[in-house]
């Protein structure tokens, strides 16, 4: 038994199942899907964007070192007060006060850090004092003024904890380990909220921005799908002119969504592996589902249209269609699951649980096209005399039209294609990277005013730290921090840098009865000794844990500044690292770090992986098709619409300035997965008429036969462009991108590949005669 | 009659109430003064070890002491010096032998660890009695031995960084073999143990071992060459007796 005939005996199976079994068929397929669908009560959402961070990276490995070490390096900034009152003021001390407390006694929450909870060093009646700076709840006006000499005498604290016209307290909260910073988030907002309702209240810093995203992200997503379905609908509803059609393209699109959800929930249940949790990087996954699902549908119905227009009998329009696309949908379905499949190798967890997954929604989508959209198609009654039937639409129409210039023209319409893709491909060039979450915010929305607010009247609340090993008594590293500040600091981002060094140059003025010109480093190893030990002795290890380490060995520089874009980020961590190799000598290692840094790295692995991935894809796809249809030139052929439309999207982005992250990034897989189904549509259904037509006629054929379905899924699809109206840049990317990959993918193929084959129809079609 | 009152002494014991405990253990007899060294030995969550040697001489329950700063190397020569003071804050010096000065240093921070250790100065200071409420919880044994065992819940106004202590307490001895002290997240912070030695009517302790759960870290402090009622004179506890290492 030879292959074709083994393909011929389950094309009839299926054929049979459809038409000669519908209400089992329909009938089982639900039940498969409710089973399948049920595992979506185990669906556990994940916002924990750290848990995504691979920890094999260098940049991770040096900042969970800086964890370990100091606590999380990541913190949350509320700042609160008037625009008109001073916050030198003891109500406004008391609710710090207030605060404080409330924030110390979260599980989440390991330290936090103001003016309450701050220590002040001084000399005071020949003693050197080493004190709380906000020492009781209520305050007299002596004491708030003490507090204010204190800060004005030390500037960079002040900046820390006081915004610039001293009219809003600041507070840095630093998590517990072990805890999500949405959770940590979510716990801090609800006791600053609550406590300090009379306030005007400022939130920041990358861990209030990467706890708030997830969530803010799926919500918005959530009801731009919605308004996307509801367009893709109109989209059906006005080319197909019937709903029971729509519906059944519904009926296959809504239950693969189901199936793959739940099987995420049951693949959780069971396994209990963290790459099927839910997480930020999944909320794409319905989206391109969706837009694949559509895919088979429409393929489906309008081909069933336009057979039973010629033939005028359901059962035999529904053989026919079935005869015909029962092949390319299973050769869609096999390319594609590959395609996801290849993202197994990615660095990231969730995007091996997305791969997964995506692949099994992908095969639900394949099962329910082939066997239960025609069983419902049969089990309801068309009217052959129906204007929806009867009469061709409006894409009908367009892709005739198509197929009359492709074949005319098709030297020019190749030229004109290719063209496109080099003139778009230049943009690949002017690509800029920004992983930056501040950045997915628009100027104007609640959380990016809020972050430009505290950049402008306050120290900024972007972190960069530089982790030194080094012996930390030692003047010569002593001093060599102090001028990495000072070099920092130059940076215009940078409103302000802090180390054990200022701590010990501190220390060492009081010592010196307060004189200003001891506000150095101290000449020798046993000076610097002696100030530390006086530090335990009369103040608190803890205060300085968060800059050295238990055994004086490894020290932290922190950085605020304000909002960077990550090409920033990468200048000024290059111009560090320049100037640690050339004037920072003595320690054993220096490494630059922060969430910034390991997120930078993590979308460069992201990326890099991803341009494999697509590589991989690219290539299996290729081969699949140069088997299936039994010549290479096929396989070469296959992949014209997607490379085209894959260079076409990334120069877009570089033309128009979208930056690449890791939301926009997942823009290929789309491009892939549809991409891929139009030219595996068109390829089988030239085959197929090669062989019973003339070579010439062949290609207009084809574009007037697929190109309707094509255009008709590409618009549909087009819907999600509703995702333009985010309120996140990247959600917004991806909906103008969306609607040009439809664009580019279904006249890449209507174009690039028509062309194609009408310029080589000699080639190509003297070959399977 | 013999039976009767018997059984009315486990009555007699247990009646005990907790705030009765605690002021067991304010009226244990102390010596007049002590020298001892000491040896506290820091171990980092990750097993990393720092030691310290001191030498200790304390008058009057350590309201006076002086301790000087042996090894390490680095902290050789280092001294301090407190004298407590009833009305006003407590006096504390600091020989610097690089800067060649002497220092006083305040800190009214209760919370600080002292010397980088995982006892804080509160920990260190004695209980004030009445800045505490105390419940007696069920008797239990500890190594064998029977103890009360006492909660402590520190009164608000004495402004204490934890909200509770649960302590084992030898009944022979009135000793605290062992306490858990409960940050104000009603979370496990501290465990501690004690060992005694019995110097005639006195106990001295031997070795603390403290041990962080939350931070990992641990400390051990043991005390050796432990010298009694030796008739330190006042006049030990000035400036002078600060730049003056002891032999070892």
């Amino acid at each position: 038994m030879n292959f074709s005939k083994i393909k011929e005996q389950i094309i009839q199976w299926t054929i049979r199942q459809a038409i000669g079994h519908s209400k089992r068929t329909v009938v089982l397929s639900a039940i498969a899907t409710i089973l399948m669908g049920s595992g979506i009560r185990f669906l556990v959402m994940d916002d924990d964007m750290m848990k995504m961070l691979p920890k094999n990276l260098e940049s991770r490995i040096s900042w969970d070192e800086v964890q370990n070490e100091f606590g999380s390096t990541e913190i949350i900034f509320v700042a609160f007060g008037s625009e008109d009152s001073s916050a030198y003021s003891a109500h406004a001390l008391d609710n710090l006060w207030q605060l404080s407390e409330n924030l110390q006694l979260l599980e989440s929450v390991r330290e936090v850090t103001n003016i309450n909870t701050s220590t002040k060093i001084e000399q005071h009646d020949g003693f050197m004092e080493i004190n709380d700076l906000q020492p009781s709840e209520k305050l007299a006006r002596n004491e708030i003024d003490e507090i204010k000499v204190y800060l004005n005498k030390n500037p960079k604290l002040k900046r820390r904890l006081i915004s610039k016209n001293e009219n809003y307290l600041i507070t840095m909260i630093q998590p517990e380990s072990g805890f999500g910073l949405d959770r940590f988030r979510n716990d801090v907002v609800h006791v600053a909220d609550s406590l300090l309702a009379d306030y005007e209240i400022h939130y920041g810093g990358t861990a209030y921005v990467t706890g708030s995203v997830p969530q803010l992200i799926r919500d918005d997503v959530q009801l731009l799908i919605k308004a996307g379905l509801i367009i893709m609908l109109i989209m059906l509803l006005v080319n197909l002119r019937s709903l029971k059609a729509v519906i059944m393209v519904f009926i296959v699109i809504i239950p693969s969504l189901f199936a793959m959800m739940g099987f995420m929930g049951w693949a959780y249940k069971i396994t209990g592996v963290n790459c099927f949790l839910f997480a930020l990087l999944n909320t794409s996954m319905p989206i391109i589902l969706l837009t694949i699902a559509n895919s088979d549908g429409v393929h489906v119905i309008t081909k069933f249209f336009r057979e039973f227009r010629r033939l005028k009998n359901v059962e035999t329009a529904i053989e026919y269609t079935m005869e015909s696309l029962l092949i390319p949908i299973f050769l869609t379905s096999i390319t594609t699951i590959t395609a996801f499949l290849t993202m197994i190798s990615s660095p990231l967890e969730p995007l091996i649980g997305y791969g997964i997954c995506m692949s099994v929604g992908i095969a639900w989508a394949w099962i329910l096209s082939s066997l239960t959209l025609p069983a419902m198609i049969n089990m309801v009654p068309w009217d052959s005399t129906s204007y929806s039937i009867a009469k061709p639409s409006i894409l009908e129409n367009l892709a005739s039209f198509f197929s009359t210039i492709v074949t005319r023209f098709p030297a020019q319409t190749f030229s004109i294609g290719v063209l496109m893709v080099v003139l778009g491909g230049i943009g690949i060039q002017s690509i800029n990277v920004d992983v930056n979450v501040a950045n997915f915010f628009k100027p104007g929305t609640e959380i990016r005013d809020s972050m430009d607010f505290m950049d402008r009247e306050m120290s900024g609340t972007m972190d960069l730290r530089v982790r030194i090993e080094a012996d930390v008594r030692d003047p010569r590293i002593l001093n060599g921090i102090d001028s990495l500040q000072s070099f920092i600091q130059q940076n215009e981002n940078i409103s302000v840098t802090y180390s054990i060094a200022d701590v010990v140059k501190q220390m060492h003025r009081t010592v010196m009865d307060d004189s200003l010109k001891y506000e150095s480093i101290p000449s020798t190893r046993e000076k610097v000794n002696n100030l530390f030990t006086m530090y335990y002795m009369s103040g608190d290890q803890d205060g300085l844990s968060s800059m050295i380490d238990h055994d004086h060995e490894t020290t932290l520089i922190t950085s605020l500044s304000s909002i960077m874009s990550t090409e920033d980020i990468f200048s000024l961590a290059g111009s560090m690292t320049t100037y640690i190799d050339e004037h920072f000598f003595g320690a054993e290692k220096i490494s630059i770090t922060g969430m910034i840094v390991v997120i930078r790295d993590m979308v460069l692995m992201v990326i890099r992986s991803s341009l494999l991935s697509i590589a991989i894809s690219v290539i299996l796809i290729g081969l699949i098709t140069a088997l299936f249809f039994g010549r290479v030139i096929w396989g070469a052929l296959s992949i014209i619409p997607l490379f085209s439309a894959v260079i076409l999207n990334f120069g877009l982005m570089g033309h128009f300035n979208i930056t690449l992250n890791h939301i926009t990034a997942i823009l290929s897989s789309i491009i892939i997965g549809v991409g891929v189904d139009f030219a595996i549509h068109y390829i089988s259904q030239f085959q197929k008429l090669s062989k019973i037509k003339r070579e010439k006629n062949v290609t207009k054929d084809v574009v007037k036969d697929v190109g309707y379905p094509i255009l008709l899924d590409a618009g549909s699809n087009m819907g999600f462009g509703a995702l333009i109206f985010s309120v996140f840049l990247p959600v917004q990317y991806i909906g103008g991108l969306m609607v040009f990959a439809m664009i580019s993918t279904s006249l890449g193929t209507l174009t690039l590949l028509a062309s194609s084959t009408q310029l080589l129809s000699n080639y190509v079609s003297k070959r399977v005669l | 009659m013999k039976t009767f009152l018997l059984m009315l002494i486990p009555l007699a014991v247990f009646s005990q109430s907790g705030r009765e405990i605690a002021e067991m253990i304010e009226n244990r007899p102390a010596p007049d003064d002590l020298i001892n060294q000491t040896v506290m030995i820091l171990t980092n969550s990750k097993g990393k070890k720092r030691i310290h040697k001191m030498i200790s001489k304390s008058k009057n329950g350590s309201e006076k002491q002086i301790i000087w700063f042996m090894e390490p190397k680095d902290d050789r020569g280092i001294a301090f010096l407190k004298i407590e003071h009833e009305n006003r804050d407590d006096e504390m010096r600091m020989w610097l032998p690089a800067f060649k000065k002497v220092r006083r240093i305040s800190s009214k921070k209760k919370s600080d660890s002292f010397m980088g250790s995982d006892l804080s100065f509160e920990d260190l200071s004695n209980r004030q009695l009445n800045s505490n409420d105390y419940k007696r919880l069920e008797d239990a044994k500890w190594l064998g031995r029977d103890c009360y065992v006492l909660e402590t819940v520190p009164k608000k106004e004495s402004k204490s960084n934890y909200v509770r202590h649960v302590s084992w307490i030898d009944k022979n001895h009135i000793n605290i073999l062992k306490e858990q002290s409960f940050n104000k997240k009603n979370k496990l912070e501290k465990e501690k143990h004690f060992s005694y030695e019995t110097r005639g009517e006195y106990q001295l302790i031997k070795k603390v071992k403290v041990e962080n759960l939350l931070k990992k870290h641990a400390t051990e402090i043991t005390f050796s060459d432990i010298v009694i009622n030796s008739g330190i004179s006042d006049k030990l506890f000035n400036d002078i007796s600060l730049r003056r290492l002891p032999l070892e």
